[in-house]
């Protein structure tokens, strides 16, 4: 079967996986998109190359080998009900629980012959890549730092809202350190527009996933932009509906370490929408899953972004491709 | 006594609240910028 031939289908037609439909179907993809929500999965599917399906059993892995789950938290079935059924998956989730439980589908994938991509989004997942993508600057990756400014559609603002009350994961000098979401005020800079804000720790699954990547370095914390208000009314609920699309986002990765026995910042940072930059390294990801069935090399277990299973250099191409510019920071002593 | 320290109490955790809310940031970058990423040959 030639790459072409092959669809894929999105599970989750908001925000997120509204997108990954549209690029993915730009590509050439015929892409099948299932949503509970009748009048949003035919919206869709008005997308030339995007046809709406209402029944999830009717995907035949053999002509439909990959699934995007795009939907709002608690993937983790869905993923699971979608491996047994012999899909490679390409999960977006950013739930601490829901990538916990994801993280330990690998020897079911491998069961299954298939790959389970976790965390393919913007944080986690655009953080993995930079982070793989930065490290080639050094000879001694000590410290990885990620920080995210934004929200992507609804249920996204409504996780960021619960993360910034949660415990925030850290590793520390060879232990997880356990600190109070909100606390820890760094001044971080995000590519423009966005430039300048305080982050926060907050209860963020980068750090599991990127100490998953990169066992060896010793210290990765992950942060999130908030205000007064946001602070204030982290532990209420969500005083005011959140936007339908989210605004502009921004995700930014540093990296310390040694290179030639010297001390070495690298920091790199993307701004867009946050559905948009979720929504490309999802496709990104698909795509490249597709590509390696085509080639016969299909990928087997499971997958982080920025480990060695997938080429990171080529999906941080097809990202920026997708319409995500890379930014790094240059000029300033560190 | 008790009152006095009560009060004082309270004054302490209303200019606590403040400093943690109203407290700046750091110190912006003086120079340096974003520029597009470049790749090292592969």
């Amino acid at each position: 079967m030639t790459d072409e031939a092959l669809s894929v289908a999105v599970i989750g037609a908001g925000v997120v996986g509204g997108r990954v439909a549209r690029q993915l179907a730009n590509d050439g993809r015929n892409v099948l998109v299932f949503d509970r929500r009748s009048n949003v999965r035919r919206s869709l599917a008005a997308h030339p190359g995007v046809t709406e399906i209402v029944d999830l059993s009717d995907l035949d892995p053999l002509t439909t080998p990959v699934v995007v789950v795009a939907t709002t938290a608690d993937q983790a079935d869905l993923v699971a009900a979608f491996i047994d059924h012999g899909h490679h998956v390409v999960s977006t989730s950013d739930d601490v629980d829901d990538v916990r439980r994801l993280r330990h589908f690998g020897p079911r994938a491998e069961t299954r012959c298939v790959s389970v991509v976790i965390g393919a989004a913007a944080c986690p997942g655009l953080t993995g890549l930079l982070a793989r993508e930065l490290s080639l600057r050094v000879d001694v990756l000590d410290e990885i730092h990620v920080a995210f400014h934004g929200t992507g559609g609804p249920e996204c603002a409504r996780q960021h809202h619960r993360a910034l009350a949660g415990s925030a994961l850290g590793w520390h000098d060879g232990e997880w350190l356990n600190r109070q979401g909100g606390s820890g005020r760094d001044l971080l800079w995000f590519p423009e527009p966005i430039g300048g804000k305080d982050c926060y720790r907050a209860a963020l699954v980068d750090p599991i996933l990127l100490h998953d990547v990169f066992p060896e370095v010793s210290r990765i914390s992950a942060r999130m932009s908030a205000n007064r208000r946001d602070r204030l009314t982290a532990r209420l609920p969500m005083l005011s509906p959140p936007h339908p699309e989210g605004g502009l986002g921004a995700v930014r990765v540093e990296i310390r370490g040694s290179k030639r026995g010297e001390r070495v910042n690298e920091v790199a940072g993307v701004t867009e929408r946050t559905g948009m930059i979720a929504a490309a390294v999802a496709a990104a990801t698909a795509e490249a899953i597709l590509r390696r069935i085509a080639e016969g090399t299909a990928p087997v277990g499971r997958i982080l972004l920025g480990d060695d299973v997938l080429e990171n250099a080529s999906l941080v191409d097809d990202v920026i491709r997708r319409g995500i510019p890379v930014f790094e920071y240059v000029g300033a002593e560190s | 006594m008790l009152r006095r320290a009560f009060g004082a109490l309270i004054v302490a955790v209303i200019v606590a609240g403040g400093l943690r809310l109203r407290g700046t940031g750091g110190v912006p970058p003086q120079r340096g910028g974003w520029r597009e990423l470049t790749r090292p040959p592969s």
